[in-house]
């Protein structure tokens, strides 16, 4: 009996351990598989998150060169080694803790340079070029995946480290980390990259307003520099960082954008809709050359613009401005045409009615206003008829004062308005009112028959408004 | 005599119970085997299944990722299934090395030589799916992946691939909706303003 339980426990013993050592096995390869497969994601999901980093450095230095824009005290590239400039580097180094994967630090390395390669000529407006490296520490062991296309693809740096300093330069780690370099050229965008900004409401009263576009540059877009409606273009864009455009079925031949609002009366509309634009307006500050001139201009007056092109301009101060009974405000320039340029400061208000501000031809006028304006008939002669040559920009108000920028009456009025902090009313008035230009106001309505014609080589004239994303490439090198 | 028949009687016994004995554990040990070499074998084949799906899901996630990272900076795309051409901003120079954009009058920027490109090209051949950058030698990104079916939906300011293979869990062969269940997608918002299509950057 006792040899029998013996054979019989024995062979259950063989058969157990047989079983034992195969689904140990089995236990083994999948555990195997499984861990590999949990490597492979965890490190993938670190190269996903290092792209997400250096995407960062891109926001950081475009809020830098924002706040560049403000006016003084701005406080832009505070906390970096150095504003950028030709040859000169803006470097900045920002961790942010437990932004990573499994709570790792995501480290963002930015460096900013303005190459002399990089200045538009035609407007000298400077492009910056960006670099970024987003780097995040990897929590597994420092292992390759068994795949060599992965490394190729997601080039881990398991004890080296491939970028320093922004551009290729190995160095030794201590522990395995991810790196992506990005690098973005941004661009200048001009305050006048719409036909109608408005901070908040826009307001189109009717369905005889049209607004569309031409580029004055191009003569398949224009004739003779000058709008033409057979070569109508689809570019009057109309934006908001509210939340309603009221399109009063209004003729628009561009697109409609709302800040996560909503457009009404949009049949007329022959663009998209929008619901994704946010854009700050950059606020104007009171001109710093101004002096504390009290002249009023009131009566027919010549000013002279005398300055050239890369010379400062010529600039006058002045307490308001006020033109009735045919007086006029002539702003002169060269007697053969050539191109001056002249800034005009009114501390007060702008009112023209019956009479007539006269821009001369070859003459680039900007009047800085602080107050209201208001503008009837013809009130501006701009001979250029061109809207970069005649620009009004708006002084921020006290958020407690309401000053508005009016233009009615059958008025045909060649400017750019940039007064994000006045309201701005265009009204047609009878049956022939054209605005040639841009409007930026804090709202804008406009009434009767108003066409707007938007010029859209606004979009690289007049004051920077913010910078924009022109090139992305990822070096993965 | 009695304790000799008492002998023969047992081993008559005993010799008729080993018969049974015998039968009964034989057909025990045949149907433990038989059971065990059918779940060996159906844990061998989802074992095969699993690796298999693995293999393929990463192979899946590396070919959507190398693509995301082309379209990310693509400036042109020629969609079709199982071949789509990409093309980049000719960033590096001859030897790799970064080059300075120059500004191309039109408010946006260009590397290299004004219109050129790097023209990145997708395809599936002969069971192997290849990435081959402008006449350089193609890479292989996935091999044996005969059964898989790349698409790339170009909407223009955002590109969208679907990446699916057939399972082997049935012995039959994997039915259209396990096939689609592979299914493994990737949206891509194009960073770069695009040269075949009228597009704006972000």
């Amino acid at each position: 009996m006792l040899r029998q339980d013996s054979t019989k426990t024995g062979s259950v013993l063989v058969w157990t351990v047989l079983v034992i050592a195969m689904l140990s096995l089995i236990a083994v390869e999948t555990l195997r598989l499984v861990t590999a497969k949990y490597q492979n994601a965890l490190q993938t999901s670190t190269w996903q998150e290092a792209l997400l980093a250096a995407e960062c450095g891109i926001d950081l230095a475009i809020v830098e060169l924002r706040k560049s824009l403000y006016p003084q005290p701005n406080y832009a590239w505070e906390g970096w080694n150095n504003p950028p400039g030709n040859e000169v580097t803006g470097y900045e180094l920002t961790t942010v803790p437990n932004a990573g994967l499994n709570g790792t630090p995501m480290t963002i390395e930015t460096n900013v340079d303005a190459p002399s390669q990089l200045i538009d000529p035609t407007n000298s407006w400077q492009y910056y070029r960006i670099r970024t490296v987003g780097t995040i520490p990897i929590t597994g062991p420092a292992r390759a995946s068994d795949n060599p296309q992965d490394t190729k693809l997601r080039r881990l740096s398991l004890h080296w480290e491939r970028f320093t300093d922004g551009i290729l330069a190995p160095r030794s780690l201590e522990k395995p980390q991810v790196s992506r370099r990005i690098e973005a050229i941004v661009r200048p965008v001009s305050a006048f990259d719409q036909a109608v900004m408005s901070v908040g409401v826009v307001d189109l009263k009717n369905q005889n307003i049209v607004v569309d576009s031409y580029d004055s540059t191009d003569p398949t877009k224009s004739t003779n520099g000058l709008y033409d409606a057979a070569k109508r273009q689809e570019n009057g864009d109309i934006a908001t960082d509210g939340q309603l455009i009221d399109a009063g079925n209004a003729q628009i031949h561009g697109d409609v954008a709302t800040n996560a609002g909503t457009v009404s009366g949009a049949a007329n509309i022959t663009g998209v809709e929008r619901t994704d634009f946010y854009q700050e307006p950059i606020p104007i500050g009171a001109p710093s050359w101004a002096d504390s001139s009290t002249a009023t201009i009131d009566g027919t007056t010549t000013i002279n613009a005398v300055a050239t092109q890369g010379s400062v301009a010529s600039r006058y101060t002045f307490s308001s401005i006020s033109l009735s009974g045919n007086k006029t405000l002539t702003l002169a320039g060269n007697p053969n045409g050539s191109q001056t340029y002249i800034e005009i400061y009114v501390t007060g208000d702008i009112s023209v009615s019956t009479g007539q501000i006269v821009v001369q031809p070859g003459v680039t006028a900007k009047i800085y206003f602080a107050g209201n304006v208001d503008i009837t008939g013809n009130g501006v002669l701009n001979s250029n008829n061109q809207p970069g040559d005649f620009m009004l920009y708006g002084i921020q108000p006290q958020t407690t004062s309401s000053e508005h920028v009016n233009f009615g009456g059958n008025s045909q009025i060649t400017a750019s308005i940039y007064a994000p902090g006045h309201d701005v009313t265009v009204n047609g008035g009878g049956t022939n009112g054209h605005v040639y230009g841009s409007i930026v106001g804090k709202t804008v309505t406009m009434t009767g028959v108003s066409n707007l014609h938007y010029d859209e080589r606004l979009g690289s004239t007049g004051v920077i408004n913010n910078y924009k994303i022109v090139s992305w490439f990822e070096d993965n090198r | 005599m009695v304790s000799a028949f008492r002998r023969r009687s047992l081993s008559k016994t005993q010799a008729g119970f080993a018969i049974t004995e015998l039968i009964v554990s034989a057909a025990i040990f045949s149907s433990i085997s038989l059971g065990l070499l059918m779940g060996f074998t159906s844990l061998e084949r989802n074992y095969v299944a699993t690796s298999d799906f693995s293999l393929n899901h990463a192979d899946e996630m590396r070919i959507s990722d190398y693509m995301a990272m082309d379209l990310r900076r693509a400036i042109a795309v020629q969609p079709a299934e199982n071949d789509t051409t990409i093309f980049i901003p000719a960033y590096y120079d001859q030897t790799g090395t970064p080059q300075t954009p120059a500004l191309d009058g039109q408010g946006g920027v260009f590397y290299g030589a004004s219109g050129s490109s790097v023209r990145i090209h997708y395809y599936l051949m002969a069971g192997t799916i290849y990435r081959q950058q402008d006449s350089a030698p193609a890479q292989p990104l996935a091999v044996n992946v005969q059964d898989f079916v790349f698409d790339v939906t170009d909407a223009g300011k955002v590109v969208t691939t679907r990446i699916t293979f057939n399972p082997t869990f049935n012995s039959g062969g994997a039915s259209a909706a396990a096939t689609t269940a592979t299914a493994f997608y990737n949206t891509t918002l194009l960073r770069n303003s695009r040269t075949d299509i009228q597009s704006s950057v972000y």
